[in-house]
């Protein structure tokens, strides 16, 4: 090898484009949801009765709770992150294991809810139900994404830690941060039908 | 002034200008949406008390945006706006600082006056009626 | 100018190490798994000539039609279908890809110095998801299923109550489809502006092209989501039943215009800001002299993107919103034509006081900076709602948005087709065949859109198939056909003249234009590893530098930041450009065009409403993925 690699220029730390790629795509993720908690209020405002009669207001309680769960799974990742750039891969093994068990619990039991209301009341009563069950289809369908990841990264993980991992923890790190942030916002817009 | 400090100002020159017009464009409209609407109509909502004041601490937010950019402007003058090699990394910054503060009081001056004609159209505009 | 002369061993041998290391597969397969950023923008540009073809043939077929009054060369359906798919077909398969995909992933690389985009495997991607959807939604024309509810696709015309058929089917899945490519050549551009300008290269002291062209990525990040929202909701109310735009059940039609429009204005703009940024390259080339109000120019291109985002409602002032909603959106239309203004003093003072060299490529750009303020004035006019509500859906809209889209986003291209020909290929094009071509376009464009203003006035509404004799139409709209053809005329020749030039022209050289920017520095064609130094950078127009131009080949000599060990670029600062990272880049891969491929069999089986096989083909997109990232790049060693 020859000097070729040597950079002639003092350096900087800079995010790396892997981060950069991810805060684009949470971007393009946030704008998707901004358009639709918008319609939810401008079908809201042209709406005289909100929920229309004969649909049940959303329950409370259990959502809230299992969403105050999920969000707890952020720790975990965050923890399990940081074990990652330090080079203590048991430890970031267990820390997204944690937090994967938190999120597969809180998916599961809002699968099997999701199915419960639509039973209830069908998707295709009015425009409030359809813009209820998209709105909220659409965050699970982002919950169900997140735990692939995890699944992978665990996957990867299995077989020893490398740069490029420790930057794919970083990354799906950010993204589970993104979406927990965003259920409550969905959970808030969805309860605020309650005011 | 330090560069540093001078670095928080120049984005705040830039951003909060920004920031602000979107917030007071949306919430604005949506006001407007929501006083009209079947739904939002029972809500007693003061169209013009709400423009006024959106509009007013609109303006003076972007106001004090451009009053960051026209000092990191003048606390940059002659330091180019980066056409040649810098001598060092303290001219690197203040170029790119001189190069933004002069774009941001652009920006800001477009804004303020987006948000003085929308603030005061809306007011004059008479309720609901479509136009 | 050229950076490898006189080569000497030291810098011989690197060269030839980086050839070794940067070197494509031959053959058709190379083509397939490129992940040069050279070839793809050339796949951009090829494949986006043919959908430009396309559009153009639909566009006279259409002029042919409306010649003369009661004529019927085709059908009303046809026609819906026509006018849709042409307006589908330009926006989508040809200025966007034409603009991102083919001039931004071939050039701006090269200006900023690097070697490749940041992520080349999602790059590739961009391509084939882009071709995948062009073939998607052109079998639907073929089918005789093509949207025909106009490229905005209203409602309630667009449910399925009233178009029971599969043809908006294909447009909103073909949007979606279409819109993934957008988006992730947006943020390939957004990140790779961001990390891998070359060191020095502090964000105010970057190409205003590539301002330009950050501008466009943000747009499509933040508007093309809105889109697919539209368009998956309207999707699942043909579908699956649901009631966003159905007002029976509580729905609102006027939701779907909110939502098309919140996209559709950024949009017009994002059509239009490539195009500014082709025109700041292009004045100083001919006129040797630095844009005027650099940073004024910077900040106007990124503005009018932005401030394009709340100015969506006035294309609804004739759709029944209160007076009080619709002057937020007559404000910031009115205000949004402030940056536009500030750089089109910024290009004519730059050209007065520089005079100019009046080759081909400045004559398209002198002749889009003549369309965009014919096209602004009657732009401008809309803000006046009275107006606005007069002329909504007629001729006269048209010829607005034309005098845009076409004068103005076009011209460019075209001006950028033979300023960067020598670049591309090597050689030189002919230059009276080029002034000719533009001057047939220039003519043909004024005759085939200005009398559209006149016939619109007049009260002739868009998107009819056919109007009566009698009301004094009939000679405008035969000059409109005549210009139409004569237009089209202009672009044979201009192609052909590039076309013969390709196998004839004389050698460019690597400088033929003493251009400003860094794409000019090195070969013509570049060669795959585009520099063989990561070159010094200290002023926007780096290519005038010559002391650095000159550093280069000290550093080639030296091996400083020659990097030629493998696939290696550098990574930078945000925003003021010191280096950060030396990464290893992926090179050639099969898997974005597998993925591709995938993707199109869950969107051909979502049109044919199989919704199980579709999430069959979704496990087969995820397999896909794992593959992708089966293969680890080399750890950094620097």
């Amino acid at each position: 090898m020859d000097v070729a690699a040597r950079p002639a220029l003092p350096r900087r730390n800079g995010p790396t484009a892997a981060l950069l790629g991810m805060a684009v795509l949470v971007a393009s993720e946030a704008t998707l949801f901004a358009a639709m908690i918008g319609t939810y209020y401008y079908l809201r405002f042209e709406t005289a009765v909100w929920p229309p009669r004969g649909v049940p207001e959303p329950k409370w309680v259990v959502p809230v709770i299992l969403v105050a769960v999920l969000v707890c799974s952020s720790v975990p990742m965050e923890l399990g992150s940081r074990a990652a750039q330090q080079g203590r891969l048991a430890a970031a093994r267990s820390f997204f294991l944690v937090a994967l068990v938190l999120q597969a619990g809180y998916f599961a039991y809002e699968v099997h809810d999701f199915a419960d209301q639509l039973r209830e009341t069908p998707i295709d009563r009015n425009a409030y139900t359809s813009v209820y069950y998209t709105l909220l289809g659409a965050d699970h369908a982002h919950v169900f994404v997140g735990i692939l990841f995890v699944v992978w990264l665990l996957g990867k993980l299995a077989f020893g830690l490398t740069p490029y991992r420790v930057n794919a923890a970083r990354v799906i790190t950010w993204y589970w941060h993104f979406v927990n942030l965003l259920t409550i916002v969905v959970l808030a817009t969805l309860l605020s039908a309650r005011a | 002034m330090t560069l540093r400090q001078l670095g928080i100002l120049q984005w705040l020159g830039l951003l909060l200008g920004a920031g602000v017009w979107v917030a007071q464009h949306l919430i604005g409209s949506g006001l407007t949406q929501a006083d009209c609407g079947a739904g939002g109509a029972g809500w007693g909502i003061s169209n013009d008390a709400w423009q006024a004041a959106l509009a007013l601490a609109a303006a003076a937010l972007v106001l004090s945006a451009e009053a960051a950019a026209i000092t990191v402007f003048a606390r940059t003058r002659g330091a180019g706006f980066g056409d040649g090699p810098p001598s060092d990394e303290g001219e690197l910054r203040r170029t790119r600082l001189h190069f933004f503060a002069a774009a941001s009081i652009a920006a800001n001056a477009i804004f303020f006056l987006i948000i003085v004609l929308d603030g005061v159209a809306s007011i004059v505009a008479t309720g609901c009626r479509q136009g | 100018m050229a950076v490898v002369a006189p080569p000497r061993p030291a810098a011989e041998r690197r060269e030839a190490r980086l050839e070794l290391a940067w070197r494509g597969r031959p053959g058709l397969l190379g083509w397939l798994t490129t992940t040069d950023h050279k070839r793809i923008g050339l796949l951009y540009f090829w494949t986006t000539l043919v959908f430009f073809g396309a559009g153009g043939v639909e566009a006279l077929l259409m002029r042919t039609q409306l010649e003369r009054p009661n004529n019927d060369v085709v059908s009303p359906s046809t026609y819906d279908q026509l006018f849709s798919m042409h307006g589908i077909t330009m926006i989508f398969f040809f200025i966007i890809p034409m603009t991102t995909g083919a001039f931004g992933n071939y050039l701006l690389p090269l200006m900023i110095g690097a070697r490749d985009m940041a992520f080349p495997r999602m790059n590739a991607l961009s391509f084939w998801i882009f071709l995948a959807s062009g073939i998607f939604i052109y079998i639907s024309l073929f089918m005789g299923m093509a949207p025909d509810a106009g490229w905005f696709d209203y409602v309630p015309l667009a449910s399925r109550a009233y178009s029971p058929g599969s043809n908006i089917d294909f447009y909103c899945l073909g949007i979606i489809f279409n819109g993934i490519a957008s988006t992730l050549t947006a943020g390939q551009f957004i990140v790779t502006i961001f990390t891998s300008r070359a060191p020095g290269m502090s964000l105010n002291r970057m190409p205003l092209f590539c301002f330009a062209f950050l501008a466009a990525s943000f747009g499509l990040l933040f508007a093309l989501p809105v889109l697919t929202v539209d368009t998956v909701f309207l999707f699942l109310d043909r579908n699956i039943g649901t009631h966003f735009f159905d007002v029976a059940h509580g729905g609102s039609a006027v939701l779907w215009q909110h939502l098309f429009w919140f996209f559709g204005h950024p949009e017009v703009y994002i059509l239009i800001v490539p195009a500014f940024g082709i025109a700041t390259e292009i004045i100083p080339a001919f006129t040797q002299r630095r844009m005027q109000a650099f940073p004024l120019v910077a900040i106007a291109e990124l503005l009018v993107v932005f401030i394009g985002f709340g100015v969506w409602a006035h294309h609804m002032f004739a759709v029944g919103m209160p007076t009080v909603t619709m002057v937020f959106f007559a404000a910031a239309s009115a205000m949004v034509v402030i940056p536009s203004t500030i750089q089109v003093f910024a290009w004519c003072w730059t050209m007065v006081i520089g005079g100019g060299r009046f080759r081909t490529p400045l004559l398209f750009i002198v002749g889009f900076v003549f369309m965009f303020v014919t096209g602004g004035l009657t732009g401008i006019m809309f803000v006046a709602i009275p107006f606005d509500q007069q002329v909504t859906d007629t001729y006269f809209i048209v010829a607005h948005f034309h005098y845009i889209i076409f004068g103005a986003a076009v011209f460019p291209i075209f001006g950028g087709m033979y300023y960067w020909f020598p670049k591309v290929t090597g050689k030189l094009y002919f230059e009276l065949p080029g002034q000719i071509s533009f001057w047939t376009i220039f003519v043909g464009t004024n005759l085939l859109f200005f009398p559209m203003h006149i016939v619109g006035l007049l009260g002739m509404p868009r998107r009819q198939y056919t109007y009566p004799d009698g009301l004094g139409w009939g000679a405008y709209n035969l000059a409109e056909t005549i210009g139409g053809f004569l237009t089209a005329a202009g672009i044979v020749l201009l192609l052909g003249n590039l076309l013969v030039s390709w196998f004839r022209g004389e050698e460019a050289g690597p400088d033929p234009w003493h251009g400003p920017t860094l794409e000019w520095s090195t070969g013509s064609p570049p060669p795959e590893y585009n520099f063989a130094v990561i070159p010094k950078v200290s002023s926007a127009y780096a290519n005038w530098d010559h002391e650095d131009r000159e550093e280069d080949r000290r550093r080639l000599e030296q091996g400083v930041l020659v990097l030629d060990e493998g696939n290696r670029q550098v990574a930078v600062t945000p925003v003021d450009g010191h280096l950060s990272e030396i990464v290893d880049m992926p090179h050639g891969s099969p898997w974005p065009i597998l993925l591709a491929l995938a993707l199109s069999l869950v969107f051909t089986m979502l049109v044919i409403e199989r919704y199980g096989a579709a999430a069959i083909m979704g496990v087969l997109c995820l397999l896909a993925l794992v593959g992708w990232h089966s293969h680890e790049p080399a750890e950094e060693t620097a």
